[in-house]
């Protein structure tokens, strides 16, 4: 089937990689979703993840490392009527871009977050990531990590972002309908994606995840925000993959458009003589 | 002429502002030209801190250092600058006559107690209002029209009360004085002139360049036009973002000019050290951007409320590897306010970021204007549809392509911090690399034809050669140095960088130059040489964290002519 996101690029991964399943089912959601590639927005920083938004047809903001959320929430606030994604490793999200993730959770844009989770740095060969086990061993920590590995989705739960949810690279089903509902949800939402790194990680191999991974049922209720808690501390032998905690409330765009009366900030032209008129007799 | 200069001081959040906003609005409504500047510490309460006003009735430009009135609201005023009053000079406030330190005549009144008196202690800085008027002969009907305007969403009674302390004051003061002080002074109902500072300038030169979005993290001195900008935001459509830290305001700020905004950020040396790698990426992905960098001392915090020249090298070179950029210095409030609007301009138009360099001095000293003219006008948008098969940075003949937004038309805008191709896709091709490097830096010679050439007052004997805020001091230094007999010229810079072919044969020429500037290396110098290859040997530096003032720069400047 002809995909409208299909832009045929070679990609600079590695055979195998994790990020291939990703790209495949970003793709078929946009495509499901019925977006036309000049409405979509992909942000990322830097890393092997973060060059996806070249692999696909749309509109590209490839940044600086760890800093795709100030801009896609930028391109949001400018332009809402655009569908903005932002994408990243998990080293650039969590780790470089940390502060920001936290920030953008408070401001609460209508952006979908994706992480690709290979629990690595890729593309500086192999060095831990934040979400590496505690004595994960690399050249750089040849005595094993000696920092816990972040926890994602109990972070974003605590913060109470508005939909959080984890994928598998390995499952592209699963992971198109999560994506679906992450891009159609209104306000920030976090995805965090197991993506086995073939290169560097030899612990969190797609056997690995594949052995530990299972998928939330209908039974499981995703609006209760402590049973959400307890469900993101699962992690080891059993890893739950779906939407672990979703909250409706307003979206940073909700609130510009009710205290500013803005929908839109693109630059049209402000009345200078207006200007003046208002402002002349404040400095008399 | 009339030229009389007033000081007032006191602990932070005693109401040394008020005092000093207050009369000044005074001045400004009888048709008098003011000048203010101010001085304070990096904390709320407490300290020491001052505002001085000098009024007179021909255009100002600067601060002399010589008081004619002091006005103490606590003792340790006096204490510290008793020794700036001049000859005919007054002391004035709670003071012991008696005490030695103080060899002016002394004024003896305790504002506390007369607004106390008035009904309550707090409009002490009030009562203080009335009396400066009252010494200095001024009516009282405008101060009290200006007590309503201020105080009108507080209601009558406040109004009553104020008014109650600001009369206490005045009448006190004429009592204990019995003349009136400026009595040759033409006070006439001025309905035209404003009085700006240089980050309300820089603010309205936000607002009226379009600007759009706003991202900043706070930091002195900066952090004004933040507030201007917050507090016009909903009247005039702007999205002000309190960003989480300065990285995150540059970024947001590439983000929004990439879709379509003018956007903009401000900051002090700090946080635009922070800035730095942003800045590498406005420049990479060719988005327009304004960054205002607000100059403190440092290194590091440095002073945080004094002024500074010293980031010009820095911002100059600042973020890694080469590429073009525009930085402006405007030298007064007015010239700051249009400076925003050419930064816009020459942005979008040349797709490289302007850096904007102010500092403390610009940021909160107060120049008399007749009116709020604006020279500069916003450009409208610079934008092309995105056409199918859009080539974001195709090559040109003067480094610029056209710029699209996203989902302007079906073709798609791709921005990349990495190398990339025309179509903006990230690319390790060795030949693509030099063609896009020459396309970006082919930019330069074009981005000089739009340089305007420096201010140019002649002169034989020496040519004072200045940039930025210190315009305004070396104008009247140049001008004092004329009336006693040297043939002073004056050559003052806004646009820094890059240097126009013109200027720099400009600058190889000039008759005995002396550079004055606010840093310890003559970074201005050290420019001048490089672009002219001309040495600039003789050069007044000053670098702890106070502005020049008339007398001392004059002084110096002999010395060194000398
Ligand atoms: C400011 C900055 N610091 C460091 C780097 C080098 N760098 C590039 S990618 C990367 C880590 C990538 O790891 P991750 O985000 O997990 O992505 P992956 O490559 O694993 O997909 C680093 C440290 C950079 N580009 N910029
Ligand atoms: S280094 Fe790892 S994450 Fe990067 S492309 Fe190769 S396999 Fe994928």
């Amino acid at each position: 089937m002809n995909n409208a996101f299909d832009n045929h690029a070679k990609t600079a991964w590695c055979p195998g990689c994790g990020n291939f399943g990703i790209l495949d089912a970003l793709k078929e959601a946009l495509e499901q979703l019925a977006l036309s590639p000049r409405q979509v927005v992909l942000v990322s920083g830097i890393g092997q993840a973060a060059k996806i938004p070249h692999y696909l047809n749309s509109n590209v903001f490839n940044g600086l490392h760890g800093r795709s959320l100030p801009v896609a929430f930028a391109v949001k606030s400018v332009n809402p009527g655009l569908t903005v994604i932002a994408e990243s490793g998990d080293g650039c999200m969590y780790g470089e871009g940390g502060n920001h993730l936290l920030h953008a959770i408070r401001r609460n844009p209508d952006i979908t977050v994706l992480v690709h989770d290979n629990q690595v740095y890729g593309l500086t060969k192999g060095q831990a990531s934040p979400t590496s086990e505690d004595g994960f061993v690399t050249k750089t920590q040849p005595q094993g990590s000696l920092s816990k590995a972040f926890n994602p989705m109990s972070f974003a739960i605590s913060q109470n972002t508005g939909f959080v949810a984890r994928g598998f690279s390995g499952d592209k089903e699963g992971l198109i309908k999560i994506l679906r509902e992450a891009i159609l949800w209104k306000g920030l939402s976090l995805v965090d994606i197991l993506q086995p790194c073939v290169t560097f990680n030899t612990v969190n191999t797609f056997g690995w995840y594949k052995k530990r991974v299972y998928t939330l049922d209908g039974h499981y209720d995703s609006t209760n925000r402590i049973g959400a808690f307890e469900k993101s501390l699962e992690w080891g032998e059993r890893i739950p993959l779906g939407v672990i905690y979703r909250h409706e409330h307003p979206t940073f765009q909700d609130k510009i458009r009710d205290t500013f009366g803005v929908d839109n900030l693109v630059y049209q032209g402000r009345d200078s003589h207006l200007v003046l008129a208002n402002e002349w007799s404040r400095f008399r | 002429m009339v030229d009389y200069s007033i000081k007032i001081g006191g602990e932070a959040g005693q109401g040394v502002q008020t005092v000093a906003d207050s009369l000044s609005r005074i001045f400004l409504r009888s048709g008098l030209q003011v000048f203010t500047i101010q001085d304070y510490q990096s904390r709320i309460r407490g300290g020491h801190s001052f505002t001085q006003i000098r009024l007179s009735d021909a255009p100002l430009c600067a601060m002399r250092k010589e008081v004619d009135m002091l006005v103490c609201l606590d003792s340790a005023t006096c204490r510290i600058h008793a020794g700036e009053v001049s000859e005919r000079g007054l002391v004035l406030g709670a003071l012991d006559q008696s005490d030695p330190s103080y060899s002016r005549s002394v004024i003896s009144l305790d504002f506390a107690a007369i607004a106390k008196e008035a009904g309550n202690p707090i409009y002490a800085n009030i009562v203080a209002v009335g009396a400066v008027l009252g010494i200095l002969g001024f009516g009282i009907n405008l101060m009290e029209e200006y007590l309503s305007e201020v105080f009108r969403k507080k209601g009558d009674q406040v109004i009553r009360e104020n008014n109650n302390a600001l009369r206490k004051g005045f009448q006190r003061a004429q009592e204990l004085y019995g003349q009136a002080l400026l009595p040759d002074i033409q006070q006439n109902r001025d309905h035209s002139s404003v009085l700006l500072n240089g980050n309300d300038a820089l603010g309205l030169g936000v607002v009226l360049a379009g600007c759009t979005f706003y991202s900043a993290y706070p930091m002195t001195p900066s952090s004004g036009v933040l507030n201007f900008v917050a507090g016009r935001a909903k009247e005039y459509g702007i999205l002000v973002e309190q960003a989480e830290d300065e990285i995150a305001a540059v970024n947001m700020a590439v983000g929004a000019s990439y879709c379509g905004a003018r956007a903009m950020t401000g900051t002090s040396g700090g946080g635009f050290c922070l800035m730095t790698e942003g800045l590498g990426l406005a420049a990479m992905t060719e988005t327009p951007l304004v960054i205002l960098n607000a100059q403190r001392p440092g290194p590091s915090t440095g002073l945080p409320t004094r002024t500074s020249q010293g980031d010009l090298e820095f911002v100059i070179h600042a973020s890694h590897d080469e590429f073009p950029r525009f930085v402006l210095a405007p030298g007064e409030p007015r010239e700051a306010m249009n400076a925003v609007i050419r930064a816009f301009n020459l942005t979008e138009r040349f797709q490289v970021p302007v850096i904007l360099l102010s500092d403390q001095y610009l940021a909160d000293t107060e120049w008399t204007y007749p009116d709020l003219q604006v020279d500069e006008k916003a450009d409208s948008p610079h934008t092309v549809l995105a056409v199918q098969g859009y080539r974001r940075y195709v090559p040109t003949e003067n480094g610029v392509s056209p710029r699209a937004l996203p989902g302007s038309g079906p073709g798609l805008v791709i921005a990349d911090s990495d190398e990339h191709d025309e179509w903006g896709h990230i690319t390790e091709d060795l030949t693509i690399r030099l063609s896009q490097q020459e396309k970006r830096m082919r930019k330069i010679q074009f981005m000089k034809s739009a340089m305007r050439s420096p201010r140019c007052l002649e002169g034989e004997d020496v040519t004072l050669i200045g940039w930025g805020s210190t315009y305004g001091v070396l104008y009247e230094v140049r001008n004092n140095l004329r009336e006693k007999g040297m043939r002073a010229g004056l050559v003052h810079f806004t646009d820094l960088y890059p240097m126009a072919t013109e200027t720099v044969e400009l600058a190889r020429n000039l008759p005995n130059p002396v550079v004055v500037e606010g840093n310890y290396l003559g970074q201005f110098a050290r420019l001048l040489e490089r672009e002219t290859g001309r040495a600039f040997p003789r050069r007044v530096n000053a670098f702890n964290g106070l502005p020049f003032f008339v007398e001392e720069l004059e002084m110096r400047i002999k010395e060194i002519l000398s």
